[in-house]
């Protein structure tokens, strides 16, 4: 595999926005991985705009509400659940780019490739209970306004128990990351985010009761069973989008250890370095 | 010197596939002229229990059932030849890999939905509208993994810098525009009548011949592009 050759390459420059977006596309050997590191970002912030303004449907509702109420809340949120979720139906797909530089990073980790590829199927299929069931779910809800309200509230379980009730793919997603940020020789991630990951499978843990209580604590919209888990999860979410950009900051597409922050290239426009495949 | 790696005959299992799909599409009777998201549960529950209706919704809704992952070795086949482009990272490959997970696995759900009206079309009218709305929302508004699908390859595309890409750049283009095709079915949920509901112009008939047609040039760039490795790796073992 060649790497594309860029010759004598001019300094970034420090002009407007769309001027040094058009340089890293051009010269920047680190494109692919800032694509894929903006990607999370921008998607990340969509998710919180879409769910908490657009669609309110976090934080949840209460799983107690009778069907009228629930035919009511369906009908409150009528244009934001259709249009919110058309949204995220359109921008759900980003998740492949997400998911494969996520799993980049534990490729260019000291481990079997197996992890890698391990986390990329069971997070291209966490998209599903994720997101879009819960969307579909939400859509047909509220695209008829006068259906029975007795099967609104079958919708309104199906939206909420799919999002919060299915588990095991973030369970173990986080639980192979750990793993192999903890076997990790090469210093991609620092060993307290392999914890971290830790905290964020035990959250799926306690979520579980969700399928059992309807009010309280341990219900859906409960203290621990969404406040803590939301919590760890935006911490977590914080923590290892700043963790994988100072990772593409160091990368040096070699195979060995990275290299640290001070001595890595900030940006390599460089074509004799090996391709790391 | 022939290789006979299999690459090829994955390759001759689409026109297989597709007629398959084309067939399994106009044996459905909701497809052919779609069906109004304005019928009542009663229109809806009748259509399920029409004796002309019932058998071909099953058995093509069980065609769908077997043949719809079969798109997915030629996605593989995408895969190797995004592989051999002039990239610093296998992401792309990745992506295109989720991406060949997520997408089937909500046609599915679509076909799941379909099958289970038909199943006891007895039941209560508005189980089974609820159902039938289930499966078209599905099978309508979950475009994402495909809109992906093509960004993901076009920006591969333009990013395989080398004398003789892979893909020309007008595939790439051409997948930009299939994206933007794919878009409006999102909102399918938002009208029960004109070009977004799912019997509408844009979300059922611009939709659906945009992912014909995605599949009918893809898998011609495709054949070209494994012809032409094929001849490569000749030339230089030669």
């Amino acid at each position: 595999m060649s790497a594309p050759a860029t010759g004598n390459v001019p300094e970034a420059p420090s002009g407007s926005l769309l001027r040094r977006v058009a340089w890293h596309w051009r010269h920047d050997e680190k494109r692919e991985l800032w694509i894929g590191w903006w990607t999370l970002v921008v998607f990340y912030n969509l998710y919180g705009l879409l769910f908490f303004v657009i669609t309110r449907t976090q934080p949840p509702p209460e799983p107690s509400l009778d069907p009228s109420e629930i035919a009511r809340w369906f009908h409150d949120r009528h244009l934001g659940l259709l249009y919110g979720y058309a949204l995220v139906f359109i921008v759900g797909g980003a998740t492949a780019i997400m998911n494969a530089t996520l799993a980049y990073s534990m490729r260019r980790m000291s481990v079997s490739r197996a992890f890698a590829y391990s986390y990329l199927v069971i997070y291209a299929l966490a998209t599903l209970p994720g997101m879009l069931i819960m969307g579909v779910a939400c859509t047909v809800g509220a695209m008829r306004p006068d259906r029975d309200p007795e099967l609104m509230r079958w919708l309104y379980d199906f939206a909420f128990l799919s999002f919060e009730g299915t588990m095991g793919v973030f369970l173990i997603g986080s639980l192979v990351w750990m793993l192999a940020i903890l076997l990790d020789e090469n210093g991609v991630f620092p060993k307290w985010f392999g914890y971290l990951n830790l905290c964020n499978a035990l959250t799926e843990v306690v979520v579980a009761p969700a399928w059992i209580f309807k009010s309280g604590p341990f219900a859906w919209n409960g203290v621990i069973a969404w406040w803590i888990n939301m919590g760890v999860f935006v911490t977590y979410t914080i923590a290892f989008l700043t963790l994988l950009r100072r990772m593409i900051l160091r990368e040096d597409f070699g195979t060995g250890p990275l290299p640290d922050l001070s001595t890595a290239p900030a940006s390599t426009p460089s074509g004799s370095l090996k391709a790391a495949r | 010197m022939k290789r006979t790696d299999g690459e090829v005959l994955l390759l001759g299992t689409l026109p297989v596939v597709g007629v398959i799909w084309l067939s399994a599409f106009f044996l459905f009777p909701g497809f052919v002229h779609p069906m109004s998201p304005t019928m009542s549960a009663e229109e809806v529950a009748a259509f399920y229990r029409d004796p002309g209706n019932l058998p071909r919704i099953r058995y093509s809704m069980i065609l769908f059932n077997w043949f719809a992952v079969g798109f997915i070795p030629i996605l593989a086949l995408i895969v190797l030849q995004i592989r051999r482009m002039a990239h610093r990272t296998p992401i792309f490959a990745y992506a295109i890999i989720a991406c060949a997970a997520g997408g089937p696995t909500i046609f599915l759900m679509a076909n799941l939905f379909w099958l289970l009206a038909a199943f006891r079309p007895m039941r209560d009218p508005q189980l089974t509208l609820m159902f039938n709305d289930l499966a078209w929302v599905t099978f309508s508004s979950q475009v994402g993994f495909l809109i992906a699908q093509s960004v993901i390859l076009a920006l591969a595309i333009y990013l395989d810098r080398q004398e003789r890409p892979v893909f020309r750049p007008w595939v790439a283009h051409f997948n930009l525009v299939v994206a933007a095709l794919l878009t409006p079915a999102a909102f399918v949920g938002a009208a029960l009548t004109g070009p977004v509901a799912w019997d509408g112009l844009l979300t059922f008939w611009v939709r659906n011949v945009a992912i014909g047609l995605w599949i009918i040039v893809m898998a011609v760039v495709l054949g070209q592009a494994i012809r032409r490795q094929r001849a490569e790796d000749e030339a230089a073992t030669t």
